[in-house]
């Protein structure tokens, strides 16, 4: 009859978790949670579109979209550790004997399931994301390959050189006409160096004696930045060059205007 | 037995003085570096001498400098009577130069150094002088042979909409096998290049040499290429 008593005495899920949540280290711990988790989601969906350079080609789209989902999706994660070390900041105890450590809860089978699963959940959705937006670019670049035009890319400390073939021409800016599908090989004549133009979401290694083959197509007029994103020796912060994206008329007319100086701008 | 307090305060001065020795030997180096760059070595000031009328039919001030690249750094004069480092080539007197805004430069260049090939053909072209060209000796070239170069004199810096862009390359022609600058002797004939181009607004800008011409490391952009204030330095539009 006692045993019965006990039976009845034991409190419900709910009562359980009103309880719980009656406890300050709970509070403060859910408090702190909910405020990273939607400080980073503000960072993501808010600061991120108007932090991010000027958006001048599908890739760059599809780059950002990744850096604001991602950063939302990371955001409980990132909010969970925070809000804990926040509160044990808070709680921290001073002088040479620290408190003993809590029971551990490394046995609770459904908190283990849980984080398990949405780990995983987190991790298979980066993944899929990831290979989904590449094969995109891969299959939208062979689809466009045979019509696009080929630019030379050389690194070299610390300058760049943009050589067009079909253009019989050599340049250190690299113009572009909009719309137009581009092939990039790029390479490098001396150490490692990284293509990075900036706005139109591409950034490849270039490498001695080894050439990397990248595809974008600029979909907006306007100026770009070429970056070096790869340390290469005392001038890396002065291998920045100036790009533009400009209309076919516009750049048949730079090109005419490069080749009346002899081919080399 | 020290008290809680005691062992406290130890901590807390430990700790100060630990950040303290840390902060000052990151400056030690960091001073120590910077004092054998070069970087702060003197400037050579372009000179305003007159006017000219440009070919875009513009007047501006005429200015003019001279510089000069030796095979043998002790010749530079900017790197002790040593040269810094045996064998290795520099520009001097000047690797920083300081030249006024919205000026027609002409720069003048001795040069006594060899060649062999270039990495990049692209740096063998004249790119951003007053006509596309230079003055070798009396000669107009807008190239070089890709194996005609000794160095380069390539200036250029950020793409910012601070300051104007600012685009120069200069091939220099390698002196011929038997007439180059040698340690300990008199300097050779070389060449007298001249070139001008059109400064914009004020500005900080950089210069390196394009030409391979450090030891076999990094395809022969180590040792001296990689080293501060022998073949690169700042240029300065004011």
């Amino acid at each position: 009859m006692e045993h019965q008593d006990d039976e009845d005495l034991k409190p419900t899920p709910g009562e359980r978790v009103k309880q719980v949540l009656k406890e300050k280290d709970v509070r403060q711990v859910l408090f702190f949670f909910v405020l990273f988790t939607a400080l980073f989601s503000i960072l993501g969906l808010w600061a991120y579109p108007r932090w991010m350079p000027n958006i001048m080609s599908k890739e760059m789209r599809g780059d950002e979209s990744i850096m604001i989902w991602f950063t939302v999706i990371s955001a409980p994660i990132a909010g969970i550790v925070l809000a804990f070390a926040m509160r044990s900041f808070i709680d921290i105890q001073r002088g040479d004997t620290p408190p003993e450590d809590g029971p551990a809860i490394s046995g609770h089978t459904p908190t283990v399931v849980i984080w398990t699963a949405v780990s995983f959940l987190f991790c298979t959705v980066a993944i899929v994301w990831g290979m989904t937006e590449m094969n995109t670019w891969s299959q939208d670049a062979i689809a466009k390959e045979s019509n696009a035009m080929v630019v030379n890319v050389t690194g070299a400390q610390w300058s760049w050189s943009f050589n067009y073939p079909a253009q019989g021409i050599t340049t250190h800016e690299l113009n572009l006409p909009v719309k137009q599908p581009i092939t990039f090989n790029v390479i490098s004549d001396d150490v490692n160096h990284s293509f990075w133009p900036v706005e139109l979401g591409v950034k490849v290694d270039a490498n001695r004696l080894a050439t990397t083959v990248v595809h974008v197509t600029p979909d907006k007029i306007g100026a770009f930045e070429v970056k070096c994103a790869e340390l290469c020796g005392i001038y890396h912060a002065y291998m920045e060059t100036n790009g533009q994206v400009e209309s076919r008329a516009d750049f048949d007319n730079w090109v005419s205007t490069v080749k009346a100086q002899g081919g080399a701008q | 037995m020290a008290s809680p307090a005691t062992s406290q305060s130890k901590t807390a001065v430990g700790a100060v003085i630990s950040v303290v020795v840390g902060i000052l030997v990151v400056a030690a180096v960091g001073t120590t570096l910077h004092a054998h760059s070069n970087l702060d070595a003197p400037a050579g000031y372009a000179k305003v001498n007159g006017t000219i009328v440009a070919p875009d039919g513009k007047t501006y001030p005429h200015a003019f400098i001279n510089d000069n690249v030796f095979a043998d750094a002790a010749d530079s004069k900017i790197h002790g009577s040593s040269g810094g480092h045996a064998g290795w080539p520099s520009y001097g007197p000047y690797i920083n130069l300081v030249l006024p805004a919205h000026t027609y430069v002409t720069m003048t260049m001795h040069v006594y150094d060899g060649g062999e090939k270039m990495n990049t053909p692209y740096f063998a072209s004249v790119v951003g002088t007053v006509g596309g060209t230079i003055n070798i000796d009396g000669k107009n070239v807008s190239s070089l042979p890709n194996d005609g170069v000794q160095h380069t004199f390539t200036l250029h810096g950020l793409p910012t909409s601070s300051q104007d862009p600012l685009f120069v390359n200069v091939p220099l022609p390698k002196t011929p096998e038997g007439q180059q600058d040698e340690p300990g002797s008199p300097l050779p004939k070389g060449y007298t290049v001249t070139f001008s181009f059109i400064t914009g607004g004020k500005g900080n800008y950089v210069w390196n040499c394009e030409y391979p011409c450090g030891d076999s490391t990094y395809q022969n952009f180590g040792a001296v290429m990689g080293a501060p204030g022998y073949m690169n330095g700042k240029v300065t539009v004011i």
